[in-house]
């Protein structure tokens, strides 16, 4: 029982790592309709960039967190702008070769500037705490809970906010949208944007816990594709709904099958979920 | 009308496809080299490693250690035949694949005249194998512990660290002695991995031990080591067997320790006790059995090394076996070109390296120097020794009676 309590806390946090990852790129296939190859690098990157303030610069955790999500902001805002923008026109294959060259790009940058070997971020936050008899690290709560705070206010800037709801309207309908005043071009770039601000968010909280290299990303990547086409691609609720069964089935599978089964669940769920319904858990999104 | 913006964002894509390019040919810059060579008086020394992708710290420490060697060579000055020579080394990412290392091999022999070629990786050396005594010859310096390379009698293959076997017997040992009778496998999943989870297992068994389930992670994509170290631990074990890449084993161990393992470990020898030590505190990898750190041998050359390494890498950087045993490696081949007159004729000098071990200079033996080579091609140091990092974080060496290569 422990162990499971264990497991399951685990696997929450491991959730809320997915979850932030996943709505990013939901979000940018919702508006962009292209299937963001380059996501995983930015996560990456994201944490490089944690770790250059953190370590380097020597600012706080949280303050570094910050900093890099908006250098992020930045950069994701430059690769809609310089290299999707151009293609906005082109066959969608176009689009994929382009986010794969900008994925190796990357992580060629990365190698060159912090090097090939492995690093490890030191956070402030440590100790443990005891729940149910399980011993859960405090940085694992500080992932659920940040996850939940900024999924909140990701809900509240897409719902409320004028500028959030710019977001849905292109992604419902992106002639109707231009057409009553919104600006597509300016709405994608904000979506690339954001989306690689909640990854770097995402990649901050789980590097103390895990290791830096220049191809950290590449798994995630894998997964937060499965995740989204779980839940139903450009769906909001399906992205989260998908990075929490997702999380928990994994660790689970890991715990009481065995780990090579726990990496395989994405895979086979995925090709479950093409199989039996391509569309999705939640499918509405998926109009073109 | 439409066409106005379009116009006005093609300078732009044009800055940014003309950056990208720049910036990537600055990035692969460091790996390559001249192509002209193999003219009188200089000599092309082939590299065929991972530098991108998963595998580039484990290809760089390798070819940190080819090019400390060619420096320190040249600049001692080699005559071979009556002339000096200026050994050169050219450097091509593989990116772990073998087809690739095999092409590239290839390429070095072929472009570059290249009489040997350095691989890292038992799956591109394989591959290589098939083509190193054909049309085209050329010498593998193999650097791989897995002894399937010798057993295949490739006349023109030189192995050079020792066989990973030998360690299964001491780990298990010292692994019994520090901690007891029941394993936990934990290992990574990697090929190589699973050669050794299968020996420790065997030996393992051997001892009248008991071993848990099977629990081996991928290192390299598993996101979070709490799960999977809870799920060991869950078995009660006495010892643990770890390993993979430096630094997750370290998280491994550091999360074994936080969830209150007081047993001993079993770090296989991808992963180095020293290396570990900067990303988790030394207290964390106490009461392990693993390979000997480079700065623990006592070779002559020992001390000299670390400080040109610390010059070439960094002070915070590990000098780790890749980098010492490549490095006296390369003074060996250049020795054997001496002995036996020629940079140009593979099976001479491989003939020659059996005389070469005795004339190497002692500045060049760093990482347990080997005394002879074996008929397979295989560099043996008698005196071969793993280490238990005790409880006050000091090394204690272990010695190793060494396996035959033999299937």
């Amino acid at each position: 029982m422990t162990l499971f309590t264990q497991q399951l806390f685990n696997g929450v946090a491991l959730g809320g790592v997915y979850c932030l990852a996943a709505i990013g790129l939901t979000l940018v296939f919702g508006v962009l309709r292209i299937p963001n190859l380059a996501h995983g690098s930015l996560y990456m990157l994201g944490a490089y960039v944690t770790y250059f303030f953190l370590t380097t610069v020597g600012v706080p955790y949280v303050a570094a967190i910050g900093i890099a999500a908006l250098i992020l902001f930045v950069l994701g805002v430059l690769l809609e702008r310089l290299v999707f923008h151009p293609l906005r026109n082109s066959p969608h294959t176009h689009h994929m070769i382009a986010a794969i060259g900008a994925m190796f790009f990357f992580q060629a940058v990365a190698q060159a500037i912090w090097g090939a070997d492995f690093r490890r971020m030191e956070t402030p936050i440590s100790g443990s705490v005891h729940i149910l008899g399980a011993e859960i690290s405090a940085q694992r709560i500080v992932i659920i809970v940040t996850a939940v705070v900024v999924l909140s206010l990701l809900t509240w800037f897409i719902k409320r906010s004028i500028h959030g709801q710019t977001i849905e309207a292109i992604e419902q309908d992106r002639t109707g949208a231009a057409l009553v005043g919104i600006n597509p071009a300016m709405v994608s770039m904000l979506t690339l944007g954001l989306s690689a601000l909640l990854v770097t968010i995402a990649a901050g909280l789980v590097s103390p816990i895990n290791l830096l290299s220049p191809t950290m990303g590449d798994s995630l990547n894998l997964k937060v594709f499965a995740i989204i086409i779980l839940g139903g691609l450009g769906s909001l609720p399906g992205a989260i709904v998908g990075s929490f069964a997702l999380a928990i089935a994994e660790t689970m599978t890991s715990t009481y099958i065995s780990s090579a089964v726990g990496e395989a669940v994405a895979f086979i769920v995925l090709v479950a979920v093409l199989a039996i319904k391509p569309t999705g858990l939640f499918a509405k999104a998926v109009q073109r | 009308m439409t066409s106005i913006p379009r116009r006005a964002s093609r300078p732009v894509l044009a800055a940014a496809v003309i950056s990208t390019f720049a910036l990537t040919l600055g990035a692969c810059g460091g790996g390559g080299g001249s192509g002209d060579s193999g003219g009188d008086g200089s000599v092309v020394i082939g590299y065929t490693g991972p530098l991108s992708g998963g595998g580039a710290a484990y290809g760089e420490n390798v070819q940190t250690g080819l090019q400390m060697a060619v420096d320190d060579l040249n600049k001692d000055g080699l005559e071979v035949d009556g002339k000096k020579v200026t050994i050169e080394l050219k450097s091509l990412d593989d990116k772990y694949a073998p087809s690739t290392a095999a092409s590239n091999a290839q390429r070095l022999a072929d472009q570059d005249k290249a009489p040997v070629v350095v691989s890292p990786n038992a799956g591109a050396i394989k591959a290589i194998q098939q083509i190193n005594n054909g049309r085209s010859k050329f010498m593998i310096s193999a650097y791989t512990s897995d002894p399937a390379i010798v057993q295949s009698d490739n006349p023109l293959t030189m192995m050079i660290p020792p066989n990973f076997e030998s360690y299964a017997k001491p780990f298990t040992e010292q692994g019994m002695k520090n901690g007891g009778k029941k394993l936990a496998l934990l290992g990574t999943q990697s090929e190589y991995g699973q050669q050794w989870t299968k020996a420790i297992t065997d030996e393992w068994k051997k001892a009248d031990g008991k071993i848990g389930a099977d629990n081996s992670i991928d290192y390299a994509t598993v996101s979070d080591f709490a799960g999977p170290v809870s799920k060991a631990l869950s078995e009660k074990p006495d010892s643990i067997f770890v390993g993979g890449p430096s630094q997750p084993t370290a998280l491994i161990m550091e999360e074994a320790k936080k969830q209150g393992f007081k047993g001993s470990f079993l770090v296989m020898d991808q992963a180095k006790l020293d290396e570990m030590a900067t990303v988790t505190k030394p207290k964390n990898l106490t009461n392990s059995v693993g390979v000997l750190p480079v700065k623990e041998y006592d070779d002559p050359g020992t001390k000299g090394f670390l400080k040109k390494f610390a010059e070439v890498a960094g002070e915070k950087k590990v000098a780790t076996s890749e980098t010492a045993l490549n490095y006296q490696s390369i003074a060996i081949i250049a020795k054997a070109m001496e002995v036996a007159g020629t940079t140009s004729d593979p099976e001479k000098i491989r003939a020659a390296v059996p005389d070469a071990l005795s004339k190497v200079d002692d500045k060049y033996k760093v990482n347990g120097f080997p005394t002879k080579i074996t008929d397979q091609g295989h560099l043996m140091n008698p005196d071969l020794e793993v280490t238990y990092l005790d409880k006050d974080e000091k090394y204690t060496k272990v010695p190793v009676e060494q396996v035959s290569d033999a299937k």
